[in-house]
């Protein structure tokens, strides 16, 4: 059992993501450790291969920065990288993803930028 | 912390050109195969497809009728020194010819076989389990017989360790702990495993590698999520699926409801790409059980 995993998605890749999703909350901040590799196996009930996969694909995009001897710490600017990353994705799957329902319904591209409008001003978006 | 160094040693266990006919029923057809030390590996196929038989010949338990199989390059069968690395915890039933034997009795004959044994790691499984070792095999309940596998599998401490359905009959929460015991002996070992199971979902993460069998032919042998990348459900209107599939690849599953198509589909990123930027289709991972459906369902569909 995978505990919070699931089967939509590589479990490497849900691996990964956990921790991007860690240092965006400031759970492991700039220069703090993270898991290791079997603390993750163990607690998700996988390969410890897997596990490694996962981190070292952060480490290949330089979030993460290898203590020989200690493990895995978050990189200095990480945490803006992420952002930019996250932004990017954030356009070219979620923004394109409302705009094809929206087209499948029938909605306007200005009741759509209202839709938007009213929903930011509800969360008081900057 | 770990130790790496005593187990496995870096020997392979390899089949080639292996056959296996029982009467005139060809069971494996001409099989290669090769596990590495150091993973855990899954084997996965329908019933039939030859699981059991291939793990006994691999494990010098079964004859064949033609091919090799070698230990370290050196053959298994009548080996003593192949033999006592490898390990075969074979699935237990009520007519198995050790079934009138007492656990006690089962596990000192699992003892005989393998000169790592560590009787006391054994102890502690048997607690955990809360086995009664005083009981007859034939006594036990189908969970039972797996806990017992798994007890002569693990405590074997064998380089090369082959367990056979050790998670059939296992309720949800005793599978959970049987893949934490697998893999913290892992972590603290690295000896290689083999598991076969029919209980696919929940082993996937657990699998490093993943051989599927099928009609005693292997039809896959990779990295589990490598295998698992490879496969989309593609879906939509059936008239959109089959303009965007016109070119192949041929779908592997198709299913429809009303004129609503998916299809099952194997490929590579640039193909999911193009479908992922069509958009009248949806395009979905799929799960290691899905996959295996996928390439294994054929023959008896429904209907």
């Amino acid at each position: 059992m995978k505990g919070m995993l699931n089967d939509q998605a590589l479990i490497y890749q849900q691996i990964a993501q956990l921790l991007e999703d860690g240092i965006l909350r400031g759970e492991y901040a700039e220069d703090s450790q993270v898991p290791s590799t079997n603390e993750l196996a163990r607690a998700f009930n996988i390969n410890p291969a897997t596990a490694a996969k996962g981190i070292n694909r952060l480490v290949d995009e330089g979030l993460l920065y290898k203590r020989r001897g200690i493990g895995m710490f978050v990189a200095p600017g990480a945490l803006e990288q992420l952002r930019t990353q996250r932004r990017q994705a954030f356009a070219r799957q979620q923004v394109r993803a409302l705009v094809r329902e929206a087209k499948r319904l029938d909605i306007t591209q200005e009741q759509l930028l209202k839709l938007v409008a009213d929903e930011a001003g509800k969360e008081e978006l900057l | 912390m770990t130790d790496r160094t005593i187990q496995g040693q870096g020997r392979a266990l390899c089949a080639k050109g292996l056959k296996k006919n029982y009467g005139s029923q060809q069971v494996l057809r001409d099989l290669d195969l090769t596990i590495e030390p150091g993973h855990i590996y899954g084997l996965i196929g329908r019933n039939g497809a030859g699981k059991t038989t291939l793990l006994s010949i691999l494990t010098g338990q079964n004859t064949k009728n033609g091919g090799e199989v070698t230990y370290g390059g050196e053959p298994v069968w009548e080996n003593p020194r192949a033999l006592g690395d490898l390990c075969f915890a074979r699935e237990l039933n009520p007519s198995s010819e050790v079934a009138a034997l007492k656990v006690e009795e089962y596990l000192l004959a699992a003892k005989l076989f393998c000169p790592r044994w560590d009787a006391a790691y054994a102890g502690t499984l048997l607690k955990k389990f809360g086995l009664d070792t005083k009981k007859r095999i034939s006594k036990l309940s189908k969970g039972q017989m797996s806990m017992v596998t798994i007890t002569a599998a693990l405590a074997s401490r064998a380089p090369v360790t082959i367990l056979d359905e050790p998670a059939a009959g296992l309720d949800v929460v005793m599978r959970e702990r049987f893949y934490r015991l697998l893999l913290d002996d892992y972590a603290e070992t690295g000896r290689t495993f083999v598991i076969s199971t029919h209980i696919i979902e929940e082993a996937a993460g657990v699998f490093e590698r993943v051989i599927v069998l099928d009609e005693g032919r292997i039809i896959a042998d990779a990295p589990t999520e490598e295998l698992v990348d490879r496969f989309r459900y593609v879906s939509g209107s059936a008239a959109a699926v089959d303009k965007a599939l016109a070119d192949g690849p041929a779908p592997l599953q198709v299913q429809m409801v009303g004129a609503h198509k998916m299809a099952a589909i194997q490929g590579d990123g640039a193909l999911f790409e193009r479908l992922a930027a069509d958009p009248d289709l949806t395009l979905e991972g799929m799960s290691l059980q899905n996959v295996f459906v996928a390439l294994c369902g054929h023959g008896d569909e429904e209907g």
